[in-house]
């Protein structure tokens, strides 16, 4: 045992304290665990070694010459000596070569007050310098419109250059010149272009990177700091959100905070400023006669409601209400919006914008697996052998989900197989398939085909575990018949690949210890979209991977809190936790836990709902946050759905397309304003706080239910927002582990079991089916309605931040298909087909692959008009992001649009 | 001792010596009263009076808006808002300057805090006025206190020390911060 040990640790001293740490540890982090702090520049824990700086130098035992800690690992026995005179003084004269060209203008610097060089400094040098010599100045070049670059502050420590390509893998910046004349620039003549995730303004240590958009607003010192999340994606990262006297200044994430580990994205970094537009809704506001609105008083806007909602009931019953909510809400509102729909009006009539994709994932999960969650967490992901990736472009949907699958492949060293509509080409922003071992590109109808190819293969190859075949030999049998009812032929005249593409990945797929296969918006917001994800959690059971530790599928939402929607039950099917509506010891618990009855009636999905108001079977709706009008394509007639209403209410941050419909608007808080709790992609359940007071009269989404509750004499009361989460805990079993580390849930195998035996038997035949013929003509492109990078829904088009990045949506074409259509770099476009035409701007990117054309959802609601929508038979998940179209180029300038 | 202290009490001695300081006085009367304002009395070679703002020789204002005064200060008398130059991108000055001088307890602790000697204490120190909000000032009025109390200026930085590197300058080609 004791040799064991001394096998796993070795023993070191710094300053006198012995401590035992694990082999290969470096000297600087064995200190750090020890209490010991020593000073240094160029190191960083999420980078490799460079020791360039030289401030950390320490004395070893033993060793003649000082050595670098950052770069010497442990060893037995090593004695670390960091404040001898020796060290102090090599400190000292570093210092002192950095200082001599540092222009020491602290006061002006946004860093000072925060500044590593600072702070050292003043604690290691004396407070003159010896140089006489004029300063090293270097010629400003324009940089970029959100980070400000100071290049007489920088102390070449390179941490900005080894972040941008060892973690986010963009490779934007680069240093340039030698000695003291070395510079970072970016590669380019023109102003950076890159994935603008903030993360060089972070890490720098000394002002030489910060942010242009806080610039000269504030001094540290001043900020008041709000550990929240980030209201952008599913990732769940954690934001320090800073303000001064109420006013936003800049958002942060420091080093180890939250799942992100300080890692942000540009929606994080920059795009802040959406929730303190000017166009914030600041007084409830009640429809005149005329269609104009008239700000009124919060008792004014809430009785009116309670009046209307009572006479609906009334008159019409309580299933003459609909109520849709967003996924950006937090999960006590969510709780408390169902409740309040359920409870106080007495429909299941509730919805939420995870049926816009989410909710297909986790019926999968849920049929299959007997969970609603991951059964895996970011670590896995890192520590996986092999990844799957299916539709995501993971890196700008989900970003900091990217830069685990990154971390994994570029210092775990994992097979990455990724079955993307994306070619394997570097751009300004970093695409996972340029890591990819085995990359699958595919257009993006057929990532079902593509997954059925892998699992072809893997039947083919006999790579199947031999154990299932005694398990559920008729499971093995009938997907293998499935399967072989596509020939390859088939396969290939629809991907352009065939047979070969798939063997090396289903070898490498099977093989693999650990395997994490992630399903993106690609698969979850198409047709079939639940079936795929099925479809792939057969592959994980049929390599035998399914159920091991480190082992999981998982699906990535699009809003932060889609997985909090669902789990709270603000989806038509599902009671909080989710349980099914017709589960009876779930009703029961519930009816307990709320005093009140829960409806019989069944509920209605988005799409039923919209049709339901059509017709003239739903009287009000209450929508909270989400705007179908500008989400669905117009032959969804969501205005005319909405118009035909008796009464609207909706609550908004802002005056949107669907809120200039409502009878009564109500102000809503944004994020930075409320707490609660979001739940991220992964299920892990964060805190959200407080970081601002509410702008205007806005208040809080759940304050609102619960007075709009007392108004219409069923009060649900709460003081404050934990005590909503308090009850969610004892409605939910085993609910909220709130906490830094996830606790995934465990796959159940007595619902695999059944799934195994007799539950796969219902739609096989379907899922594996493969009727799809591709009918694209030449002349036409495929349309993909695609996430941007920069921006999140319509929310962050008011970030004027992210603006400065992307202001309007251009269609992404392939070099090749411009050249076939006679297209050039900013050529106006005219976007036709049956449904109708849209004009746009042409932008080539590589990337793209040929045939297919991106635009970004968040700009030109025109273009939305194109788009086919098709309602899942089975979730009434509405698909709405491809189509296809005649790209013509247009000989006049777009008005306008110059 | 009795015999002394009888002969003391007949003869009235205390009194008689309380009367002796106040014929002294009397006789040598020296006023000490100041006649205010009619007259005034000298300042100290370092009299903390009334706060300023200050001007390079160029008359453009020094004060760089890094709001280091603003916490030096212990009463919280400052407050600043700092942002970019107009017309000047990247450099640094205050936009807004204000001192609420009902507060302020003429420490110096701002002065001593300032890396551009921007702040100077006047010998000004007949502030009272009627109205307390009078007392509430803004850059402009600190920068007319200081114009008239420190008629001798300073050269720009650069001309000082030649070797402050780019202390708060701008650049022309680059755009304005945007808004």
């Amino acid at each position: 045992m004791a040799n064991q040990e001394s096998d796993k640790f070795v023993t070191i001293t710094v300053d006198g304290i012995t401590a035992r740490v694990p082999p290969g540890t470096l000297v600087i982090e064995a200190a750090r665990q020890i209490g010991v702090m020593i000073p240094h520049f160029c190191y960083h824990p999420k980078l490799a070694p460079d020791a360039n700086c030289r401030m950390c130098l320490v004395e070893i035992e033993k060793i003649p010459k000082l050595q670098t800690s950052c770069s010497t690992p442990v060893a037995e026995g090593m004695v670390v000596k960091s404040s001898v005179p020796n060290v102090e003084e090599a400190r000292k004269s570093v210092l002192e070569f950095i200082l001599a060209n540092h222009p020491l203008d602290c006061p002006v610097c946004d860093q000072g007050g925060r500044c590593d060089l600072q702070d050292f400094s003043h604690e290691y040098t004396p407070t003159t310098g010896r140089f006489k010599e004029l300063k090293r100045i270097f010629p400003k070049e324009y940089f970029s419109p959100l980070i400000e670059t100071q290049m007489n502050r920088c102390i070449q420590c390179l941490r900005c250059v080894r972040y941008c390509d060892q973690v986010m893998d963009v490779q934007a910046l680069a240093p340039s010149g030698r000695g003291t004349m070395t510079e970072i620039k970016h590669f380019s003549i023109h102003e950076l272009d890159c994935e603008f995730c903030g993360g060089c303004v972070q890490i720098c240590p000394v002002g030489a990177i910060t942010s242009r958009l806080s610039m000269y607003d504030f001094r540290p010192w001043m900020l008041k700091r709000a550990d929240t999340i980030c209201t952008y994606c599913g990732d769940g990262c954690q934001i320090t959100i800073q303000t001064k006297d109420n006013e936003l200044i800049e958002v942060n994430s420091t080093h180890g905070a939250g799942r992100n580990n300080g890692d942000l994205c540009p929606r994080g970094y920059f795009g802040y400023h959406a929730s303190v537009h000017a166009d914030r809704l600041n007084h409830p506001l009640i429809r005149q006669q005329d269609g104009t609105y008239a700000e009124v008083t919060w008792e004014d806007a809430l009785e009116l409601i309670a009046e209307r909602f009572s006479q609906i009931k009334l008159a019409h019953g309580a299933d003459a209400f609909g109520g849709l909510i967003t996924s950006r809400c937090t999960n006590e509102e969510l709780y408390l919006f169902q409740k309040f729909m359920r409870v106080v009006l007495g429909t299941n009539r509730i919805d939420s914008s995870a049926r816009y994709g989410h909710i297909n994932g986790i019926q999968a999960l849920r049929r299959v697996q007997g969970t609603h969650r991951w059964t895996v967490t970011y670590e896995d992901i890192v520590a996986a052998d092999t990844l799957l990736l299916v539709g995501t472009n993971i890196t700008e949907t989900n970003p900091i989900t990217g830069l685990k699958v990154k971390e994994a492949v570029k210092k775990q060293g994992a097979a990455l197989i990724t079955i993307e509509s994306l070619l394997p080409i570097r751009g300004t922003i970093s695409n996972i398939t340029t890591l990819a071992s085995h990359h699958v590109p595919v257009h993006p109808d057929y990532f079902g085909l593509a997954v059925l190819g892998l699992i072809k293969s893997v039947l083919e190859q006999g790579l199947a575990t031999a154990s299932l075949s005694e398990r559920a030999p008729t499971f093995v049998q009938s997907i293998r018949s499935a399967v072989g009812k596509v020939p390859w032929e088939t396969v290939e005249r629809h991907l352009g690949l065939g047979r070969d593409t798939f063997v090396e990945a289903a070898r490498t797929f099977s093989q693999a210890k650990r395997v994490i296969i992630l399903a993106g918006q690609g698969v979850l917001r198409a047709p079939q979209g639940s079936d795929v994800v099925t479809n792939l959690l057969d592959l994980l059971i049929l390599t035998g991977h399914h159920g091991r530790p480190g082992c999981g599928l998982g699906t990535l939402a699009e809003e932060n809190n889609d997985q909090g929607a669902v789990e709270m039950g603000a989806v038509a099917e599902y009671l909080p936790g989710p349980s099914e509506l017709g589960d009876q010891t779930a009703r029961k618990n519930l009816s307990k836990i709320w005093g009140d009855e829960i409806p019989q009636s069944p509920g209605a999905t988005l799409m039923d709902m919209l049709e339901e108001a059509r017709t003239g079977r739903l009287k009000a709706m209450f929508i909270v946050g989400e705007n179908p009008v500008a989400t669905l394509p117009p032959q969804a007639k969501v205005e005319e759905s909405l118009d035909g209403l008796e009464f609207l209410v909706c609550q908004e941050l802002f005056l949107t397309e669907t809120a200039k419909r409502a009878h009564v608007v109500l102000p809503a808080c944004s994020y930075a304003e409320k707490d609660g709790t979001f739940t991220n992609t992964e299920g892990c359940v964060q805190s959200v706080r407080r970081a601002m007071e509410p702008i205007g009269e806005s208040r809080p989404d759940w304050e609102v239910f619960s007075a709009l509750s007392l108004l219409m004499g069923n009060p649900i009361e709460y003081g404050e927002a934990k005590e909503i989460f308090k009850e969610i805990r004892s409605a939910i079993s085993g609910y909220g582990l709130l906490g830094p580390s996830a606790t995934p849930p465990r796959i159940k195998d007595e619902v695999v079991d059944r799934y195994l035996q007799e539950g796969f038997k219902t739609d096989v035949e379907v899922r594996y089916a493969f009727e799809q013929e591709n009918t694209q003509p030449d002349e036409m492109l495929t349309l993909a309605s695609v996430q941007s990078l920069f921006h999140s829904g319509k929310f962050s088009t008011r970030a004027k931040g992210l603006l400065q990045i992307q202001a309007s949506g251009f269609l992404n074409v392939n070099p090749v298909d411009a050249t076939r259509l006679g297209l050039a770099d900013g050529d106006p476009v005219r976007l036709s087909n049956t449904r109708g035409e849209a004009t746009t701007k042409v932008k080539l990117l590589d990337r793209v692959p040929v045939g297919v054309a991106f635009f970004p959802e968040h700009f030109d609601q025109n273009i939305r008009g194109l788009f086919s929508l098709e309602t899942d038979p089975q979730t009434r998940v509405p698909y709405f992001k491809l189509t296809r179209v005649r790209v013509d180029r247009m000989q006049e300038e777009i008005p306008g649009k110059g | 001792m009795k015999f002394r202290d009888w002969i003391k009490t007949i003869t009235f001695y205390e009194i008689l010596l309380g009367m002796k300081e106040t014929i002294k006085h009397l006789v040598h009367y020296k006023p000490i009263t100041l006649q205010y304002p009619h007259e005034k009395k000298p300042l100290a070679e370092n009299y903390r009076g009334m706060l300023a703002l200050l001007r390079y020789d160029d008359g453009t204002e020094k004060c760089v808006g890094c709001d280091l005064c603003e916490a030096a200060c212990p009463s919280r008398v400052i407050r600043v808002i700092s942002t970019e130059v107009p017309g000047e991108p990247t450099k640094r000055y205050a936009k807004e300057y204000y001192m609420d001088m009902t507060r302020c307890l003429f420490c110096g602790l701002c002065v001593q805090a300032c890396p551009v000697d921007a702040l100077g204490m006047t010998r000004e120190y007949e502030w009272a006025v009627y109205d307390k909000r009078k007392l509430h000032l803004n850059k402009e009025q600190l920068l007319a206190i200081g114009d008239r109390a420190f008629p001798v200026r300073e050269k720009q930085l650069e001309f000082q020390h030649p070797n402050v590197a780019y202390f708060n300058v701008s650049f022309k080609d680059i755009p304005e911060k945007a808004n």
